[in-house]
């Protein structure tokens, strides 16, 4: 018995010494989930951005949609004293009070991907991203001008300010009747009440295209409806890349999250460095993948990177 | 002479006897497993996460508060499941009560403090509703409590999107002024202090000079009190005794006198009452209610309380156990974040952790009820 | 009817639908005895004592106690009367201390208005007097009843009933689940109470148990009560041939010699 409480006691601590906690440069607190493939193309962004800096980072996110465990995660970043803290931003009121603290505190702060109206009444020194509304306001534009009359707008992350302005932005955008469509985050459920919404629109935009975007295209083939009822969505996934090159979808809004994991890491190295730091809003969106354009895109989606 | 020596001899056993078992009853107290886990998860983070900041005063705070938050719960819980129940409801409970607060002080005017008071009625309400549903109909509290987390959920989300046309109901954090309750549950104490250690260069300052760590948040407070009362109720009333006796066996309990169907549903009204303690402190620190916020954490209680030396079948437990429970649990989900591992691994290390202080608790429960 | 009888159980009958589980049964108790109830498995032994601790309404028949007729609601009112029941399953929670057990439910207080604690202090001191007094030493009486020999256990549920004003004692076979050591325990337990001035109805199916201890026994046999004799009217044979259906048992050994002889013949 000896013996095995020995090893175990061994085992232990190497793998305590194996994780023991190094100063970091950058912490990032993202709201973004690990289910949603949109992510891990920031989280790449950031991890390339590091080592292409040479400085170190942490990418940290809650277990789920929960702005309480997040303003906590941005307390516990800000008490590790790392030299600027990079986090998304999608509900000011509940996380102000923490990052107002990290700046207090004397941490520079870098919001991305959310909270382009927000970020500056908070004392957040740049945000890099697309401005929502703008951006939706460009795909009801391009919608209109395909002849669209009726929409639906199909929201799966309710609660997120941002998408709740990219639905308004196409609504602008649009000009018609648009109708906003809730739903949770399961992929199973979203086809089914898009499903169940055919029968009055001639146009879909989805907010998120791993998610939504290929369940509503699921739901659009399984009524013969591709061609019908126009398709297009925000941020891009591999099959609805290749969809797009097949001409079964209009376009795809890309907002590049790639640029809004990677250009916050850069802009705090040459803020460590040189002090430098942008004013204002850095624009990563929106960018139109269309038919024209889809194959190269399908090319480095693959690889992560779009 | 030789009885006087006798009698001196026995008496000097006698006193042996007593001391050893003052030890022996100490180490047989159920609150050992969570203690010792407590005491091992702090040498655990010592040593990986020593210099990252954890146990500054800002990083110690931060742990605590979420400790604090998931303690208030967990003695409802424990004090719950040790008289013989579960209540799965406490985290849909959470979201309602947080609605409770934020719809009438936003949309229909009302003060601050009736909108609480307001809340606190509901959970009355609804715990008397779970317990006469568990009494009368005899059926197991883990199907009733289920039942009501789902209408619960469903209420708060079909109410809050009815009346206010979203999910999120914002803007609290003015109302919280000048109001004479919301105080209570908002503020943090000690402020003073803390002023003071910042001077002396103890803690870390902003930059304007005031120290980061503001106080200690009122949840400390509120979970360190409500411990300290559930555990004078269970050790020191007759109620307490009551409560034992319907977790350790109702129908005896019944047959002897003890008013068993009362105690129940006045516990089940314990749990409600520390949701919405534990959504008074939520909604006035975020400043907002969401309908999602509470999500699960019924569950946690119930690890923190099993964690905290509870038995799930009843009749055993503590409330200072599930107090430590509560800690391990904040401890370590904080912790982790302080650490190179990746975060998935939470659930892992959380799991580990439980099992580990369930087994424990399992081995001096059985002393306790197989030695002399 | 003698002042020195505290209850008395008349035809008591009681129906289940269809099922008739007793009929016509009557049974007295005096002070300072102890009545025996016997009968195998099935007799209606279990209904019978339901029906006197209060669980049953009786169909037919009337309950008197020290001369009253009454009716029983609830097992409350039994209680409140002075009828005890100890169940088989005692009503003790064996992870709560041995004080925390005895006073369950009656629990001792102190101080006043809404600060009112258990006196812990006293029901320790009570507890370990009156264990003491049935020879059982309880070093702690903070320790759980689970460390208690079931013997002792039953013992502690005896003398609870006993301090809180026990007149008549029903036992619910206290001695079943004993082995012999921890039995002859509980029925020098119950000599001693009934010595004091409880009346006392054993109900058991060992009649090795009962015979010393009883002095007088109940039989039932299939719901119906079979009479009710005084010990130096009956011999323990007779009383277990009684309870065991002693011609079936006949009956049984006659048809084995059959059996036997043909086998043999067929040889």
């Amino acid at each position: 018995m000896r013996k095995i409480y020995l090893s175990i006691l061994a085992i232990v601590s190497w793998a305590m010494m194996s994780v023991a906690a190094v100063a970091i440069d950058v912490i990032v607190v993202s709201h973004g989930q690990a289910n949603d493939p949109f992510w891990s193309v920031a989280k790449n962004g950031v991890d390339s951005a590091c080592k292409d800096m040479k400085i170190s980072c942490k990418y940290t996110a809650p277990g789920t949609f929960d702005m309480v465990e997040m303003a906590k995660l941005i307390d516990n970043a800000v008490s590790q004293k790392p030299k600027g803290i990079v986090i998304t931003l999608p509900d000011a009121a509940a996380l102000g009070k923490s990052v107002k603290a990290a700046i207090a505190a004397g941490i520079p702060v870098i919001s991305m991907n959310s909270g382009s109206d927000d970020f500056a009444s908070l004392g957040i020194s740049a945000h890099v991203g697309q401005t929502e509304f703008e951006a939706g306001v460009g795909g009801g534009q391009k919608m209109k001008a395909a002849g669209g009359k009726k929409a639906l707008c199909v929201n799966h992350e309710v609660g997120n300010v941002a998408l709740d302005r990219r639905c308004a932005g196409f609504k602008k955008g649009f000009g018609g009747p648009v109708e906003i469509l809730g739903t949770s985050n399961d992929v199973t459920e979203i086809e089914k009440a898009v499903a169940a919404k055919l029968g009055g629109v001639d146009t879909i935009l989805t907010l998120g295209a791993g998610l939504s975007g290929e369940a509503a295209l699921k739901a659009l083939e399984a009524a013969g409806k591709v061609g019908k009822i126009r398709l297009g969505t925000f941020d891009m996934s591999p099959d609805m890349l290749k969809a797009a090159a097949a001409g079964k979808v209009e376009f795809l809004i890309d907002q590049q999250q790639y640029l809004q994991g990677y250009l916050p890491i850069a802009i705090f190295a040459q803020y460590i460095r040189w002090g430098t730091m942008p004013a204002g809003v850095v624009m990563t969106g929106p960018g139109f993948v269309t038919p024209d354009n889809a194959s190269k895109v399908i090319k480095w989606a693959a690889q992560g990177y779009r | 002479m030789s009885t006087k020596s006798q009698s001196i001899d026995r008496k000097s056993q006698d006193e042996r006897l007593r001391r050893v078992s003052k030890l022996k009853k100490l180490l047989n107290r159920p609150e050992l497993g969570a203690l010792g886990g407590s005491i091992l998860v702090f040498i655990f983070f010592g040593i990986i996460a020593g210099d990252s900041g954890m146990f500054s005063a800002y990083g110690t705070l931060n742990f605590l508060e979420v400790s604090s938050n998931l303690g208030i719960i967990a003695i409802g819980a424990a004090m719950l499941m040790i008289g013989g129940e579960f209540d799965l409801s406490v985290g849909s409970m959470i979201g309602f009560a947080g609605i409770c607060i934020a719809i009438p002080a936003i949309y229909w005017g009302w003060p601050l403090w009736s909108s609480i008071l307001f809340a606190f009625s509901m959970a009355v309400l609804i715990g008397y509703a779970n317990g006469i549903l568990v009494v009368r109909t005899g059926l197991p509290s883990f199907i009733v409590t289920l039942a009501m987390l789902f209408i619960l959920r469903g209420a708060t989300l079909a109410l809050t999107r009815l009346i206010t046309g979203r999910t999120q109901v914002p803007g609290l954090r003015v109302l919280i002024e000048n109001d004479p309750i919301a105080w209570i549950f908002s503020a943090d104490v000690f402020s003073g202090l803390f002023v003071w250690l910042g001077s002396l260069g103890l803690i870390a300052l902003r930059q304007d000079g005031t120290p980061l760590a503001t106080g200690i948040p009122t949840s400390v407070i509120w979970w360190i009190g409500l411990t300290i009362f559930a555990t004078w109720i269970l050790m020191k009333t007759r109620y307490g005794n009551w409560i034992f006796a319907s977790g350790g066996d109702k129908l005896g309990a019944r047959n002897v006198g003890v008013p068993v169907a009362r105690v129940k549903i006045s516990l089940f009204i314990g749990t409600a009452v520390c949701a919405t303690i534990y959504a008074c402190v939520q909604v006035l620190d975020a400043g907002s209610a969401d309908t999602m916020r509470g999500f699960l954490k019924e569950l946690e209680a119930i690890v923190a309380a099993v964690v905290g030396g509870c038995l799930l079948t009843g009749g055993y437990g503590s409330a200072i156990g599930a107090a430590f429970g509560a800690l391990i649990f904040g401890t370590v989900s904080m912790g982790i974040y302080y650490t190179d591992v990746d975060t998935d691994w939470f659930k892992v290390f959380l799991g580990a952790m439980m099992l580990i202080a369930v087994i424990f608790n399992n081995f001096v429960r059985r002393r306790v009820t197989e030695n002399k | 009817m003698s002042t020195d009888t505290i209850v008395e159980f008349n035809n008591i009958s009681k129906f289940f639908g269809s099922v008739i589980a007793l009929k016509d049964v009557t049974m007295h108790v005096k002070k300072g005895e102890i009545m025996c109830l016997l009968g195998d498995n099935g007799a209606g032994k279990s209904t019978l004592i339901k029906t006197l601790s209060g669980v049953h309404k009786p169909n037919e028949g009337e309950i008197i106690v020290e001369g009253k007729k009454t009716t029983f609601d609830s097992p409350r009112d039994a209680l409140d009367l002075g009828i005890a029941t100890v169940y088989q399953d005692l009503a003790l929670v064996s992870l709560m201390s041995v004080t925390r057990n005895f006073f369950m439910g009656r629990e001792p207080m102190k101080g006043f208005g809404l600060f009112k604690v258990f006196d812990i202090e006293k029901a320790n001191a009570v507890a370990a007097e009156r264990m003491g007094q049935i020879g059982i030493d309880v070093r702690d009486p903070s320790q759980a009843v689970g460390t208690m020999s079931g013997g002792e256990r039953q013992c502690l549920a005896i003398s609870r009933a006993i301090y809180f004003g026990a007149k008549v004692l029903i036992l619910d076979e206290p001695t079943s689940a004993l082995g012999v050591h921890q039995a002859s325990v509980v029925l020098k337990y119950i000599v001693k109470a009934a010595s004091e001035g409880l009346g006392v109805i054993l109900i058991t199916h060992n009649v090795h148990h009962a015979y010393p201890v009883g002095d007088r026994f109940t039989i039932l046999n299939r719901g119906k009560s079979m009479g009710t004799y005084s010990k130096k009217d009956l011999s323990r044979e007779k009383l277990l041939s009684m309870m065991a259906g002693g011609e079936e048992l006949n009956k049984l050994e006659v048809e084995l010699k059959e059996m036997d002889r043909i086998s043999k013949s067929n040889n």
